[in-house]
């Protein structure tokens, strides 16, 4: 079952008085529980890609379907809740909320579904607190913790809502090489774990390995799929 | 709405300068608000109590034929229209409970002329049986040079405003009889050339009624008086001998009725309105009758009712003429309620007059402490305008350094309604604890201004503490109003930066990474 269909993507900016094309045409369908990475160089359209699909960009032209749904044609408040209820973000550096502890930044994204009791809250983000390690660091704020560790809290935040998908835009872009392994190894045990889409962007060779299915992309352009 | 709290509240902590510098504008304005109305509110029941206390009462009973209840200071000079019954006013006032006590009176202008040749003074008039006068409104003033009119005395008080005005209208010095010019009380002007000075112990004043129907009169100054509250707001009113007023505008005197006892008819003839000319001249008109063998019906003398050298006591005054009743009552609550009451029963007894309140009766000046406190929200009004800048300024750019924050937060899922409370919570729990502490320290600082029980005999100053003394007080209503008017500039000041914070999109904070 594909969780994101992608037909047709084309996403426009306006760089001063010229057009900036940085997707020019993407087709791309994604299955369900798949550890996906799109690799491309500098100004590719990987950020863009994953900006689209994760509701924070819109798109020029074309069909993006998130979950069966369209999100192409969402207002401000339905895309608002489709970040908040199907995807969950992992972002290169801005990750958490520095005045909040580990335990409440994880917490944050339930805390706005108002779905569970506080309770319910609180176990299932000490859950994937455990999950990532981070047991010792529940009280620690942001500005205590070291990249990889804010990364890992990033990463269970991402996933305490039960997205259907993960969006990371270089999660190991800023981090050392065994931090980094240690991260994408993390996300591989969650995507086994919660069965949730994870789909990726990295111009790290190293970090192909990981990968379920690579997508390639360079100029706007996906040019190869595996 | 505890998460909002929580991480407004970390953020103030985390953010201390920005957060010091919106709580300190917040606590210095709410704190010249509480104290700037703890003054006016002192000010304002200062001067309703010295007022009232001292010169109005709190009910003034005007002729009906007065087109404005603005009686005591009017400024286009108009005159006071008549009383010639006072007794059935008195009948009725007395059937009423919520009445202390009253007393009529005449007011009006009078010219102060110049026997030397040169330019005639102003002042008002008030006359009044002096010995009823002091009982309704005892202690209000004091002889600064002379003496108080004895019960009954012909003779005329001038209080020190009006003496200044009269000197510096006619350059004449007036002291009381049998007294030398007491340069003490003197002005600068006045002792400056106090060697060239024209003193003198009589005033000659000349009635401005309307009628043209006035007379001179020449009255020996008894004293120079200076009130107690107020004087300048009230030192303008000398004080009369109630025969002397009538004599002076020209209207008929107790004296004049104890010689001259008339038919109803022409009592009604006399008493009625002058336009009325078709019965001045119908039949019975020429009928008037002076009947010398009611003068029996005087009553006797009083043993301190010595007017002019003629013997009066209080029901010979009352039969004469006023202009207006100072009505006093039991407690000062209610007011528009008992102007109510009492003038239900004055018009069911067709008195002729109707009552007003006082602050009716004393125009502007009585809105004096509504327009210091209309002064002081303009200067509190622009201090917030300021603060309102500042604090729009700060939490603007805090907004904006905190894109990356915020954008991380809208793309986790946080509506911009969350973003807009977040922000509206800073700022609001700044505005409670900063403003809020203002508030305490201005309601402190006014509590210790009243304990402090400032006095001052400088006459523009009791202006301001509305009497002599300075007594700043807090209601809760004052108190109420600066939280509105604390809420209100919480609210204007971050209305911009949470659109701003509204704006910030998760694309913008991955920009700026």
């Amino acid at each position: 079952m594909d969780i994101i269909d992608i037909k047709g993507l084309k996403k426009n900016y306006a760089l001063g008085s010229t057009t900036v094309h940085a997707l020019r045409g993407v087709d791309l369908t994604i299955a369900k529980g798949d550890f996906m990475s799109i690799i491309g160089p500098s100004g590719s359209g990987k950020t863009t890609l994953l900006n689209v699909i994760g509701c924070i960009d819109n798109a020029t032209e074309g069909s993006v379907k998130v979950s069966g749904r369209e999100i192409t044609k969402l207002n401000d408040r339905e895309i608002t809740s489709m970040r908040l209820h199907h995807i969950g973000f992992i972002f290169q550096t801005f990750n958490l909320i520095p005045v909040l502890d580990t335990l409440e930044n994880v917490e944050f994204p339930l805390l706005l579904m108002r779905k569970l009791s506080k309770q319910d809250i609180r176990k299932r983000a000490e859950k994937l607190i455990e999950e990532v390690g981070l047991r010792e660091y529940i009280k620690h704020r942001p500005a205590e913790l070291s990249g990889g560790q804010r990364q890992r809290v990033a990463i269970a935040r991402a996933l305490v809502t039960n997205p259907d998908i993960v969006l990371a835009d270089e999660p190991t872009a800023n981090l050392d090489s065994v931090t980094g392994e240690q991260i994408l190894n993390l996300m591989k045990e969650m995507n086994r774990i919660e069965n949730t889409t994870f789909i990726f962007s990295t111009h790290d060779a190293n970090v192909l390995k990981y990968a379920r299915s690579v997508v390639k992309i360079r100029d706007g352009l996906i040019v190869k799929e595996a | 709405m505890n998460l909002i709290i929580k991480i407004a509240w970390r953020n103030i902590m985390r953010h201390r300068g920005k957060s010091l510098v919106i709580g300190v504008i917040l606590f210095v304005g709410a704190l010249l608000m509480t104290v700037g109305n703890g003054v006016i509110s002192g000010m304002d029941q200062g001067m309703q109590e010295n007022i009232i206390n001292g010169f109005t009462g709190d009910i003034v009973l005007v002729p009906e034929k007065q087109e404005s209840d603005e009686v005591f200071i009017d400024m286009m000079g108009k005159t006071i229209e008549q009383i010639n019954d006072f007794k059935k006013i008195d009948s009725v006032l007395k059937t009423i409970p919520e009445l202390r006590a009253w007393v009529p009176i005449g007011k009006n202008g009078a010219m102060v002329l110049n026997e030397e040749g040169g330019s005639p003074g102003f002042t008002y008039l008030i006359g009044v049986d002096f010995k009823r006068y002091r009982k309704v409104f005892p202690n209000t003033m004091k002889a600064v040079e002379g003496k108080l009119l004895s019960p009954g005395e012909a003779g005329v008080l001038v209080p020190t405003g009006a003496r200044k005005q009269m000197f510096e209208v006619s350059n004449i010095w007036f002291v009381p009889e049998g007294c030398e010019a007491d340069t003490s009380q003197m002005f600068p002007e006045a002792k400056a050339m106090w060697q060239n000075l024209l003193a003198k112990d009589n005033i000659v004043f000349m009635g401005m009624g309307a009628d043209n129907t006035s007379t001179d009169i020449r009255a020996g100054v008894k004293g120079i008086v200076k009130y107690n509250a107020l004087n300048q707001l009230w030192g303008n009113f000398a004080l009369v001998d109630i025969e002397s007023y009538r004599t002076c505008q020209g209207y008929i005197s107790a004296q004049d009725r104890a010689t001259l006892v008339l038919s109803d008819d022409e009592k009604q003839l006399l008493d009625g309105d002058e336009t009325d000319l078709d019965n001045l001249f119908s039949i019975d008109a020429g009928e008037t009758v002076v009947n010398s063998e009611h003068h029996n019906d005087l009553d006797q003398p009083g043993e301190d009712a010595i007017v002019s050298g003629k013997e009066q006591n209080q029901t010979d005054l009352d039969v004469g003429t006023y202009n207006l009743v100072l009505v006093r009552l039991e407690n000062h609550s209610n007011l528009d309620a008992k102007v109510s009451i009492v003038n239900k029963h004055l018009k069911a007894a067709g008195t002729g007059v109707r009552a007003v309140t006082w602050k009716k009766a004393i125009g502007t000046i009585g809105s004096m402490a509504v327009l210091i406190r209309m002064a002081l929200i303009m200067f509190v009004g622009f201090l917030f305008f300021v603060a309102i800048i500042i604090i729009v300024n700060t939490l603007s750019m805090a907004a904006l350094e905190r894109t990356s924050e915020i954008g991380m937060m809208r793309a986790v899922g946080a509506r911009k309604g969350f973003i807009s409370t977040m922000f509206f919570g800073e700022t609001a729990l700044l505005s409670f604890f900063f403003g809020g502490l203002g508030i305490i320290a201005g309601y402190l600082i006014v509590k210790m201004l009243a304990i402090c029980k400032f006095t001052s005999e400088n006459d523009m100053v009791q202006l301001l503490y509305g009497g002599d003394l300075f007594h700043p007080f807090l209601s809760g209503w004052d108190i109420i109003i600066s939280i509105i008017l604390l809420s209100i500039v919480t609210l204007i000041a971050v209305i911009y930066p949470m659109l701003v914070a509204r704006s910030i999109t998760p694309l913008d904070a991955i920009a700026r990474e």
